[in-house]
């Protein structure tokens, strides 16, 4: 049964490649492979966030976290509430690069927001 | 319980030490910043400087502004941002000597910036700091004609965080206003403003900050026992940024 052996071998590492290759979270999360609630299949790919888990679930973060940003906002001017955990300055703890995060989504659905003229964000 | 000789005379050591370090300053390390804060109402941060020990050319306040809230310098005299700047006065009979100050944001207890805004964008905090909203200026420069201290600076380029600035501190866009905050990220994360900090640490011990309304405070204390006065008392604006030996 020698001759078997390279064929088993080859046929592993075959399933290894494509199947790996082809799964849903490898190295990169899609927006259309996250549950229902945002995105299309065949989005843009964004870059895996470093941290376990983010502060609110992903298909809510998809829809409103413009909305919740913004609302911080006017809260963190006036009132001087500061929430550690939900500062934009916490968001870059995760997701540490813009350019492979923030504007990847943001150019691939044409909106312009002027956030970043003045917050940093690497 | 006994103590042999060596630990009596570290004892004593470290109490000289301690006696040693300037009223006000204590060693701790820096805090984590807080999970939430909030304004609390009933607060009312003032700044008490004493002009006698402000010497000529320390700019360690200025220097330390500019580089806590990346206040650009453009190199135009006419157009360059101050939040704090030295002001010399000199008397022209030549009588007494001439003296200099940081002149910086009074944070009025009845602001003419807040009430000149047409859009609401400067407005006063629970704990009486006088902030500009980014926001919602619009750049009409009311506020800067309406501040008799010349607290006040249009953005007329656009700026860019310099290399090695403060990442906390947002850049402010070309066409708004701006002025100290007596560092309002700072004081919410329960530190002194920087140019405090850089005056009793690289400069002439000078400046003191804290909450007025706490009888406990040192500024309040000060305030009370020293002769202590502001800049034009006379337009009745009750401004927080009090001088001694002016």
């Amino acid at each position: 049964m020698a001759w078997f052996r390279p064929v088993v071998v080859a046929m592993a590492l075959l399933a290894v490649l494509f199947g790996g290759a082809g799964g849903p979270e490898a190295g990169a999360s899609s927006l259309g492979s996250g549950p229902p609630g945002g995105g299309s299949q065949g989005g843009p790919q964004l870059a895996k966030a470093k941290g376990d888990a983010c502060v609110k679930d992903r298909a809510w973060m998809r829809r409103n976290h413009m909305d919740f940003l913004k609302h911080r906002r006017d809260e963190t001017v006036r009132e001087g509430i500061r929430i550690r955990d939900e500062s934009l300055l916490n968001c870059q703890s995760c997701h540490t690069s813009r350019t492979e995060f923030c504007d990847r989504c943001h150019s691939f659905v044409g909106v312009q927001p002027d956030c970043f003229h003045c917050h940093n964000y690497k | 319980m006994t103590m042999d000789r060596r630990t009596v005379l570290g004892l004593g050591g470290a109490v000289a030490a301690g006696s040693l370090l300037a009223p006000g300053v204590y060693l701790v390390a820096a805090p984590k910043p807080p999970a939430r804060t909030e304004v609390k109402a009933g607060r009312r941060w003032a700044m008490l400087i004493d002009v006698n020990r402000c010497s000529p050319d320390c700019r360690a306040c200025t220097q330390a502004c500019r580089t806590e809230n990346n206040v650009p310098l453009f190199g135009d005299p006419e157009r360059d941002i101050h939040w704090i700047r030295k002001v010399e006065i000199r008397d022209k009979s030549h009588k007494r000597p001439s003296i200099t100050l940081p002149v910086l944001c009074n944070h009025c207890e009845h602001p003419p910036c807040k009430h000149v805004c047409p859009t609401a964008a400067t407005f006063q905090r629970q704990d009486g700091l006088v902030l500009v909203d980014m926001h919602r200026c619009i750049g009409c420069r009311y506020c800067i004609i309406a501040c008799p201290y010349k607290a006040r600076s249009l953005v007329y380029h656009e700026t860019h965080l310099p290399e090695g600035g403060n990442p906390k501190v947002p850049i402010r866009g070309k066409g708004v206003v701006e002025k100290c905050t007596f560092c309002v990220h700072r004081l919410d994360a329960g530190e002194e403003p920087a140019c405090v900090e850089a005056c009793n640490r690289d400069g002439d011990k000078g400046m003191i900050f804290g909450d007025l309304n706490d009888p406990e405070s040192t500024i309040a204390k000060r305030v009370l026992e020293a002769k202590t006065t502001t800049i034009r008392p006379d337009l009745g604006l009750g401004p927080q940024v009090y001088y001694k030996g002016l």
